[in-house]
């Protein structure tokens, strides 16, 4: 017989907990459907519309998002005869799940983490960057013209975003001498927070973080009136769900390191740590959260750029000042000892 | 070279960037090297149609292909019928059908500044003008009792007179709409993402536009001052004061800051019409007699009128006529032969998105793929229109 | 400021006997009626005098004489005296045998309307860069729409 006790014990097992509840499934499947929401009521409210209103009134259409997933739920998943149907079928549900592994990686709080480990902030790094490669199959599996030129254009774009969002990350890594998200926090309550230290790798972060998940102005590989939907045109059903949810998963976590690495994580905290993982984990998730509004907020304000354009400002802006900010940590490190 | 450098690339008519019409592209890399507008998937044969139809029936059916605009090509259709009647509208009436037609290039061109903001992404001047564009469809439907087809135009005069508290109703709108220019210029006129997509693509050349014979804005964004309004004024043209705006550029830009401006100047023109209009009869005299005594009375109370069967047997004169009318899109050309019966041997409109369709073919190649949406917007081409 | 009458004398004196009649028609009409042969020369010299676009292609079907009458309506933008006219240019057609020289060479800004006008009204134009169906469908095998025997087909509900 296992006893209430134990439950809760299972519960706030660390492993368990982090993959699971927070900041795994079920905050994720809330912070989706609560953002999707956002965006489109933050729109609406800029476009002097209501936006979703009827499902769940008193709250304003809050629940909109489950009513829509519940209708991908029930859309048949058709695939087209020309498609290659293992690949077409597998690449979202595979680039879904690599987008989503490396939350077991972020940790709650300094006592309160899945693993512990050197690199973790790595890891996270590392396994962002596999789901991008599934984008890329999609297009191919699609055979579709739109879905084609889609997935090309994603494929610019990861060189143009990877290269100066690891180099601002690194700038960081330099400045807090560790890669241990964990460690980074804990030197970030020490000094100040990492967006005073470094605030050129931050702006680096930020725009690349837009870039990696689609957010306008950079919404280019979807680009509904050139492409269709891009590389997901084909898709319908639950599997066009994975898809749409693919890119909110990674702004969900890029915002999160955004608020570990720049933002000082979990800190301040006044209560004592025995609310511990609760406590740690609202600050982290309201820090990810203004970060991702900010990111939604995008929309009603710039049209998208044009590809060339993009990858313009990938290369000879970001980049560049990601080298800057490089630099600056450097001095900063030297300054100090 | 090789055919497998390039790829075709079909865009429409079931694409959300294409309207009701297809795209033949070929790509070389992400470059347009050759494109190929295929219109008439909305062909409603209204040239047919209108061969077995009386001359007032038309009024109705010249409007159904470009609802956007309805008020302007109304007036060419009329102005062309006026022709070979030999008739004229009273001074009243010219002035009423000068402030409907420049309301309705008002909301025509916030509908052209909207659809062409969806298309490179922006949505919200999309809403933005959609919304604002009510309020000018609101007075219409004041003026005429409709909101978008408002056949208001007959020939010899209009359909109803001014209605009470009209003007202060349009200084409201327009002292709104100047505000709301203001926001539209912070959102999508200044926006950098917006200059970066719009400037230096597209270009028309000055004398390119000329050869390939653009019309409207377009014309004028490429440098020729060339409005229907000036060079052949019609209605109340010739007693209201306003510009011609001409920029130099010939850029998607340039064309959507000609509209822009447009939208001003259009104000400016229906303040004037309201403060200088003349009162009098709005329908022909001759006309006014084919009205039975009552419904004179009734109708000189309630400033509606309502036209006799009478007119179902209008018969113009043998001959041909021609009309132009600088509508919101640009030159609207009627073109009327008449065998002396009541219906026209032979009716030709060429509507101004018809005489734009070239510009696509000769302007996309050597942009990029993106830049589809980005000048087609820009040209504020509607298929309908065009395929009439 | 030229007056009509004036305009109407140049350009008889310019076209001489390639046109064989010149009318004028107020407001604002110059009506030039071209055997179809001279067609493409008189349009070369009205675009040399400054007429630089065509506004309308028009073709007209009639069946007793059994002739398609074609009307280009070409005016100016460059010259603000001649862009206060406009001018039709008509010849007539066999309607056995509608071919004519395509004025796109001339006038680039014809390209649609002439195509339009192969379409609807079923005359040929020699040298046209892409003389195929714009709006009709493109596998149409009935005669063209805008002739005067093709009948539109109505469901008895015609007003």
């Amino acid at each position: 017989m296992i006893s209430l006790d134990q439950i809760i014990r299972l519960i706030f097992f660390p492993p368990i907990f982090i993959t699971i509840v927070f900041p795994g499934l079920i905050a994720l499947l809330i912070v989706i459907v609560f953002l999707i929401w956002l965006e489109r009521k933050i729109a609406a409210k800029v476009q002097l519309r209501y936006g979703p209103l009827y499902i769940l009134k008193p709250l304003g259409g809050v629940i909109q998002t489950v009513a829509d997933l519940l209708r991908y739920l029930f859309a048949e998943v058709i695939i087209p005869r020309r498609a290659d149907k293992f690949s077409f079928i597998m690449a979202p549900i595979l680039s879904f799940g690599f987008a989503f592994i490396p939350i077991v990686a972020l940790p709650i709080s300094s006592k309160y983490f899945a693993f512990k480990s050197d690199l973790s902030l790595l890891v996270v790094l590392a396994l962002l960057t596999i789901a991008p490669i599934f984008i890329l199959i999609i297009g191919w599996a699609s055979d579709n013209k739109f879905s084609f030129i889609g997935s090309l254009r994603e494929g610019y774009m990861i060189m143009a975003y990877e290269v100066p969002l690891f180099l601002s990350v690194l700038a960081m890594a330099i400045l807090y001498n560790t890669l241990d998200i964990i460690e980074i926090v804990e030197t970030q309550s020490k000094w100040v927070w990492g967006i005073l230290l470094n605030p050129i790798a931050a702006f680096v972060f930020l725009i690349c973080t837009f870039m990696m998940t689609a957010r306008f102005p950079f919404e280019i590989s979807e680009a509904e009136q050139e492409i269709v939907m891009g590389p997901f045109t084909e898709y319908t059903g639950i599997i066009f769900g994975l898809c749409m949810s693919y890119s909110y998963i990674k702004l969900y976590i890029l915002s999160l390191l955004f608020a570990y690495l720049f933002l000082g994580g979990w800190y301040p905290i006044v209560w004592p740590f025995t609310l511990n993982p609760i406590m740690p984990g609202i600050i982290t998730l309201i820090k990810g959260l203004i970060v991702m509004i900010i990111g939604i907020f995008l929309r009603s304000v710039y049209p998208r750029f044009r590809v060339d354009q993009t990858l313009r400002i990938g290369w000879e802006g970001m980049f560049v000042l990601s080298i800057v900010a490089l630099i600056l940590s450097f001095s900063l490190v030297i300054l100090v000892k | 070279m090789s055919e497998d450098k390039f790829m075709q690339v079909l865009i429409g008519p079931q694409h959300p960037g294409s309207g009701h019409m297809r795209f033949i592209v070929k790509m070389d890399g992400d470059i347009i090297s050759e494109f190929e507008p295929d219109i008439g998937y909305v062909h409603r044969a209204v040239e047919k149609i209108a061969e077995s139809k009386r001359y007032i029936q038309i009024v109705p059916l010249v409007e159904r292909p470009i609802l956007a605009d309805t008020a302007n090509i109304n007036l060419g259709y009329i102005l062309a019928l006026e022709r070979l009647l030999g008739i004229d509208a009273p001074p009243r009436a010219q002035y009423l059908r000068t402030l409907l037609a420049e309301i309705n290039r008002i909301h025509s061109h916030l509908y052209g500044l909207g659809i062409h903001g969806i298309m490179i992404g922006s949505s919200t001047i999309f809403m933005w003008c959609f919304a604002d564009r009510e309020i000018w469809i609101e007075l219409a439907q004041e003026l005429t009792g409709a909101r978008i087809t408002y056949s208001y135009m007959i020939p010899g005069g209009v359909r109803r007179d001014l209605p009470n508290g009209f003007n202060e109703k349009l200084s409201k709108a327009i002292a709104y709409m100047e505000e709301r220019l203001k926001d539209y210029e912070k959102i999508f006129i200044n926006n950098p993402v917006v200059t970066a997509r719009l400037i230096d693509v597209g270009i028309i050349k000055k004398d390119d536009a000329i050869k390939l014979g653009i019309v409207g804005p377009n014309l004028r964004a490429s440098g020729v001052a060339y409005d229907v309004r000036k060079i052949e004024p019609y209605c109340a043209y010739p007693e209201i004061d306003f510009d011609i705006i001409v920029r130099k550029e010939g850029d998607a830009y340039s064309r959507v800051l000609v509209r822009f401006e447009e939208i001003k100047q259009s104000m400016k023109i229906v303040k004037q019409v309201v403060e200088k209009i003349p009162s009098g009869p709005i329908i022909n005299e001759s006309y006014l007699k084919l009205i039975p005594p009552k419904l004179r009375e009734k109708a000189e109370q309630t400033g509606i009128w309502k036209m006799p069967a009478i007119f179902i047997n209008l018969k113009p004169r043998k001959g041909e006529a021609i009309s132009r009318v600088e509508a919101g899109r640009g030159e609207v050309t009627h073109y009327i032969v008449s065998d002396g019966s009541p219906n026209p041997y032979r009716f030709r409109v060429v509507t101004p998105s018809f005489r734009n369709l070239i510009a696509f073919k000769y302007t996309m190649p050597g942009h990029r793929l993106a830049d589809i949406p980005a000048i087609y917007g820009s040209l504020d081409y509607f298929p309908p229109s065009a395929d009439r | 400021m030229m007056s009509l009458n004036e305009l109407k004398e140049m350009i008889e004196k310019e076209l001489g006997a390639l046109a064989f009649k010149v009318d004028s028609e107020a407001p604002n009409l110059i009506i030039i009626n071209v055997e179809a042969p001279n067609l493409f020369e008189v349009a070369f010299k009205l675009n040399h005098m400054g007429f630089d676009h065509v506004k309308v292609v028009t073709g007209t079907d009639y069946p007793i004489e059994k002739k398609i009458e074609l009307v280009y309506h070409v005016s100016s933008y460059t010259n603000i005296d001649l862009a206060k006219v406009i001018i039709a240019l008509k010849i007539r057609l066999d309607k056995s045998n509608p071919k004519v020289k395509s004025l796109v060479k001339i006038w680039p800004s014809a390209e649609y309307l002439e195509r339009e006008t192969y379409d609807l009204v079923g005359i040929i134009f020699e040298d046209h860069p892409k003389l195929e169906r714009l709006l009709l469908p493109s596998d149409w095998d009935q005669i063209p729409p805008l002739w005067k025997d093709f009948k539109i087909k109505t469901e008895g509900i015609d007003a």
